[in-house]
């Protein structure tokens, strides 16, 4: 409920900021941000419905169609959580090589539903800068997360957490 | 059984939401479905957030360009610094009067030779036009439902139409672009009269169903039809910037680059008219009155009514 509380609040702000400025510089993806954050450091159903609920502000917000970055963040949450076994977050360039991998991921899904709605929209090169730039910011950003939630700053290395 | 669900609770939550989110996506295609609630409280919540980044924006631009540029001169010259950098945001700001002057009256001569009611609204805020991988293409409107707008009414500027409003709130609209994927636009070839449909593909326009035998040419301008119920008759909706023969054998792939260049926009004007499709004039054959209202930004005008 926590998560709730803070995080949406958040988005809601970053995403107006971002509404202003956005034509002219290229913003990380901090609904993505805070899935990966969530799905690694807590998962829990609580935080699939959190995700689900960023995916459903950001395309109300953008004026998107409905459920298409809800679906992209779930499925992120999901692959995350299942992979979080495996990675661990251990340095900063993983984090950020991570968070570009996942921004591209989040781009495909996204794509893919609005194929399934018979919408005709082509795989945009924007999507490589959108990614880059949340890699290039998501060490920083993930430390916040981490500090902001008191936690052990920097780096979000599970093993010493757990 | 429960000892399996426990197990596998998050994949189970992420499955169902997972197709909530399809069905979603497939219900609500056009964005104007459920989620009226959501984007009430969003708007209200945003909508002041986002004018007062607005405001705080150009304030900053002033300072970045004004005061920065000044920063290490000496002491001795902190009066004389002062000075010149009141007059330098005295420029900054009659420049940006200046601007916004002219951009009215273009707006306004453009209100001037078209017909129905109108009303000029400012964009506070924008989609991410791509830079975060996504396609949606819309711009958020100061003006609402208490303003008199609804939904599917035109949205243009003085260059030509920009898009059509999806979502209302009392004070805030959301247009949807003609660059987005969901839009499509009748249009017809002003040179030879083809008709097609202009679809927006997040980037640019694509014009579909001109047939390879057609004669559609590169630097052709394209203007509504008004046969949609949306849009008036004769908008400017963009320029022909290519045309190749498409991979069907039947269609010809052309490629239209929009008329307004909505990166560039501040203001534009939401057609309020019920229902102007085609229609130039009233009954009596008199030009309908157009509003004139021009809200927010200085000056604030008020237009007079047409004879």
């Amino acid at each position: 409920m926590k998560d709730f509380l803070i995080m949406l609040p958040m988005t809601v702000v970053y995403l107006s900021f971002k509404s202003v400025l956005a034509p002219a510089i290229p913003f990380p993806d901090i609904t993505l941000l805070i899935t990966i954050f969530i799905a690694y450091e807590r998962p829990s159903v609580r935080g699939v419905a959190l995700s689900f609920a960023l995916g459903y502000i950001e395309d109300v917000f953008n004026g998107g169609i409905i459920g298409t970055s809800s679906f992209a963040l779930v499925g992120i949450f999901t692959a995350v959580h299942m992979l979080s076994r495996r990675i661990h977050f251990s340095t900063a360039s993983i984090e950020a090589l991570s968070a570009a991998g996942l921004g591209l991921v989040k781009g495909f899904l996204v794509w893919f539903v609005l194929r399934l709605s018979d919408l005709n929209v082509p795989v945009i090169p924007q999507m490589l800068l959108g990614a880059f730039v949340t890699g290039l910011f998501a060490p920083v950003i993930l430390s916040f997360f981490m500090w902001f939630s008191g936690h052990r700053v920097p780096g979000m290395a599970k093993g010493g957490e757990r | 059984m429960f000892s399996f669900i426990k197990r596998h609770q998050i994949i189970l939550a992420s499955a169902v939401l997972g197709l909530i989110s399809l069905h979603l996506a497939s219900t609500t295609r056009k964005g104007t479905g459920g989620e009226v609630i959501v984007r009430a409280v969003l708007s209200a919540t945003a909508a002041p957030f986002q004018k007062a980044l607005l405001a705080a924006e150009g304030k900053v631009a002033g300072v970045w360009s004004g005061y920065v540029y000044f920063v290490g001169l000496k002491k001795e010259n902190a009066e004389l610094g002062k000075t010149v950098q009141s007059l330098v945001e005295e420029n900054l700001r009659l420049r940006e009067e200046a601007s916004l002057n002219a951009r009215l009256k273009e707006l306004l001569r453009f209100k001037d030779d078209f017909p129905p009611r109108t009303l000029a609204a400012r964009i506070i805020g924008m989609s991410d036009f791509g830079l975060s991988g996504g396609w949606t293409r819309t711009i958020v409107l100061d003006a609402g439902s208490g303003d008199g707008v609804g939904v599917d009414m035109p949205v243009v500027s003085h260059r030509g139409v920009v898009g059509r409003i999806i979502a209302v709130t009392s004070r805030t609209s959301t247009a949807l672009l003609i660059t987005d994927p969901r839009s499509a636009v009748d249009v017809i070839d002003q040179r030879t009269r083809i008709k097609g449909l202009a679809e927006g593909n997040g980037e640019e326009l694509v014009l579909k169903y001109i047939r390879r035998l057609d004669d559609v040419a590169v630097g052709d301008g394209l203007v509504t039809t008004g046969l949609s119920p949306v849009f008036p008759r004769g908008l400017s909706v963009g320029t022909v910037t290519k045309v190749e023969n498409g991979e069907d054998n039947f269609f010809k792939h052309i490629e239209v680059g929009p008329a307004s260049d909505i990166k560039k926009l501040e203001e534009v004007l939401v057609i309020t008219d019920g229902n102007t499709a085609g229609a130039d004039k009233t009954e009596g054959g008199q030009p309908t009155v157009p509003d004139g209202r021009v809200r927010k930004g200085k000056p604030q005008t008020r237009g007079k009514e047409r004879p």
